[in-house]
């Protein structure tokens, strides 16, 4: 102690000040080189927890929101893939046309975009008939239940001139294969 | 005007100034080691009594008079002249201090004669004496209560009460040089007969002290080594010359032994020889003769003059003679209480004055410095907090996944999440759609098509009876949740039996309008 005092003590005041302002300096650049690294592995860390409650939400979303979530998709099979899920939707939905009561034409596959949804690409099922607008409602009412279904993509219906009772219906559903 | 000064003062010291009749006293003291050193003692002329002048003289001066510091510094004291103040003692269930003040507040609001916010006072809740002396019938206010008296679960409490405007009044004049402390001066004067006159008679504790000036005797009842009650008598050494004394009692010898005797009765003493009388002396003839005419009087009567152990112990440092302690025992009792820590004094100027220390402290703790010191610490803190509270929680999230399933059942219950988000917003509830079209409130319409594809319009086409009707329809499908933009896209008369329709309705001419309407559907066709 004695010694730093006395070689301070043999500085001239503008040596003395010299000292002192590098010894900040140094402090300075010693504390911006470790806050700079303290900060970096800080925003890595927020990163990651981030990431880690957006995974927390995914499987636990607000209850509310998932209640919604569940009136629209009351029912989902994980996709398969196209040559097996096809057949699976397929037949379902063949299944939901007989019990609503609509005769349809031969169910016809549209070709499937290239285009991916969440690793999913969208296959397309073409449904034709003549039926009356209460069947359409019933087929309408228990598509939610296909745990194969996507959405509608398309639906055309038009009143026979003749008999205003038949409908020529045209639908397209559509489901996702992996 | 006399002054003893002597060397330099370094550790923590005191000067205690006290107004005896029409002149001022100051000492200043040091105890060091547990020995009290008088360092210099003052007296100003004879009539000039003007406190801040006399404060000067003996250094003092605004902001300098603080409390005392654990390294050193300089408290000034001053004593209040206890003639105007008047003692009452009392009796009440050893309770919490909120609940004796209380009752103390009570009390004096009923005893006294002018109302409470004209009065400030002080009480000091004290053990009932024991050896029950006898009481007055005709006893005072104050020792109707029982002084002296023995009560299991009670407590004895001094209060002492004096009117605020005297007070107002002599806090003015001490504002000048801020002293640390107003004293009752006739604390001093139990202080210095504890600690320089009462030697082995001091073990007792218990009796009354008599301290003659030169116009008025000041009588203190002492109970447990502390003031129980004062009273001033107006009789002086200048009413006893020495010449009338020598002879013998005279008119007002008798008079003086009357009112002690008296005092004693309002003490709550009936019998004059019960309690010890000690009267403060210098060893002067006068004194001696005063004292020798109380003990005649009946009253248990003992002249005290300094005790020499501790009197010696002054000497070394400040060769005071007996007759200075004499003369400054009431400052020299005042500083003494200031030094002693924790010193329970009645401070009957509580609310009406605060010294500058504390004031000083106050702003040390509210300094800008130290809140943003503070501020600076805090933030520091929150960062601290807030980067292990970043770092500890992904792992205690990814802890809890663990224990809530497989990584296998997480990574399906992920999935089957993430597919259900994609797929809700992509699923339109056409059946709800229908029902909405179908309630709209527009007689005639009839729908021949419906067009829905993602991404486009909604193309309705139909048949209605009239514009009207049309136009009813085209709003009641914009009053649809979800429904927008709703547009009559083309229109064309039909003629009468071309198609049908409902009876009794039709265009101009009889006939009805084909139509086209267009619309979104929330956003499945944006």
């Amino acid at each position: 102690m004695k010694i730093r005092e006395s070689m301070i003590g043999r500085l001239s005041e503008k040596e003395q000040r010299t000292v002192k302002i590098g010894a900040v300096c140094a402090a300075a650049i010693l504390v911006f080189v470790i806050s700079t690294k303290w900060f970096g592995h800080w925003g890595q860390v927020r990163k990651l927890l981030a990431a880690e409650r957006s995974k927390l939400e995914t499987i636990s979303p607000d209850e509310a929101k998932q209640r919604g979530l569940l009136s629209v998709v009351p029912v989902l099979e994980i996709p398969q893939i196209e040559e097996k899920q096809k057949f699976l939707f397929r037949d379902k939905f063949d299944e939901q046309l007989k019990k609503a009561g609509i005769r349809s034409e031969p169910l016809e596959f549209l070709s499937t975009g290239k285009s991916q949804q969440g690793g999913y690409r969208l296959l397309r099922l073409k449904c034709s008939g003549k039926c009356r607008f209460g069947q359409i409602l019933d087929l309408l009412a228990s598509l939610k239940e296909n745990p194969y279904l996507v959405g509608i993509e398309e639906m055309r219906m038009k009143c026979d001139t003749k008999n205003r009772q038949e409908i020529q219906l045209d639908l397209t559903v559509s489901t996702f294969v992996k | 005007m006399s002054n003893n000064r002597t060397s330099e003062v370094t550790g923590p010291t005191v000067i205690a100034i006290a107004q005896e009749e029409n002149s001022l006293r100051a000492v200043c003291l040091r105890k060091q080691g547990g020995v009290l050193q008088v360092l210099w003692t003052r007296s100003s002329e004879a009539g000039q009594t003007d406190l801040g002048t006399f404060a000067a003289e003996c250094g003092l001066s605004a902001g300098r008079t603080g409390q005392i510091e654990p390294g050193g510094g300089t408290m000034a004291v001053v004593g209040f002249n206890s003639a105007g103040v008047t003692f009452y003692r009392i009796l009440v269930p050893a309770v919490k201090e909120e609940e004796i003040a209380q009752m103390v507040k009570l009390q004096i609001e009923a005893r006294l004669p002018l109302p409470a916010e004209q009065i400030e006072l002080a009480w000091r809740a004290g053990p009932v004496r024991s050896g029950s002396p006898s009481r007055t019938g005709s006893a005072s206010a104050q020792t109707s209560n029982g002084a002296g008296r023995v009560q299991d679960g009670r407590v004895a409490v001094t209060i002492a009460a004096a009117r605020r405007e005297q007070i107002s009044k002599f806090v003015e004049d001490v504002r000048v040089f801020e002293p640390a402390k107003i004293l009752l001066d006739c604390e001093g004067i139990v202080e210095a007969w504890r600690e320089f006159f009462a030697g082995d008679e001091g073990s007792r504790r218990d009796g009354i002290v008599v301290s003659i000036g030169s116009r008025n005797t000041q009588v203190c009842l002492v109970e447990f080594g502390r003031l129980s009650n004062a009273v001033v008598i107006d009789t002086g050494m200048e009413d006893f010359s020495a010449g009338q004394w020598l002879g013998s009692q005279t008119e007002t010898a008798e008079r003086f032994a009357q009112d002690m005797r008296s005092v004693l009765e309002l003490f709550g003493y009936a019998e004059p020889g019960e309690l010890p009388v000690f009267v403060l002396s210098d060893g002067g003839s006068v004194i001696e003769g005063i004292a020798s005419c109380l003990e005649s009087a009946g009253l248990n009567v003992r002249v005290v003059v300094p005790v020499p152990p501790l009197y010696a112990g002054v000497r070394e440092k400040t060769e005071l003679s007996a007759d200075d302690i004499y003369e400054y025992r009431v400052p020299i009792g005042l500083g003494l209480m200031a030094l002693e820590a924790g010193a329970e004094e009645l401070n009957i100027f509580e609310r009406l004055y605060n010294p500058a220390g504390e004031k000083e402290k106050k702003h040390r703790l509210y300094s800008p410095k130290v809140a943003g010191a503070i501020a600076a610490v805090m933030l520091v803190a929150v960062v601290i907090v807030s980067y292990a509270v970043d770092v500890a929680s992904p792992n205690a999230i990814e802890k809890r996944f663990r224990a809530a399933a497989s990584d296998a059942d997480m990574n399906l219950l992920m999935e089957r999440q993430k597919l259900i988000k994609t797929i809700a917003p992509r699923r339109p509830d056409l059946l709800q759609l229908l029902n909405e079209i179908n309630v709209t409130d527009a007689a005639g319409i009839m729908l021949d098509s419906l067009d829905f594809k993602k991404g486009r319009p909604i193309s309705m086409s139909g048949q209605a009876p009239n514009a009207e009707q049309l136009y009813k329809f085209q709003r009641a499908l914009l009053a649809k949740k979800g429904i927008t933009e709703v547009k009559i896209q083309n229109t064309a008369s039909v003629k009468a039996g071309a198609s049908p329709s409902p009876r009794g309705q039709g265009g101009p001419g009889g006939g009805r309008i084909k139509f086209t309407i267009t619309f979104h559907y929330k956003n499945f066709t944006r």
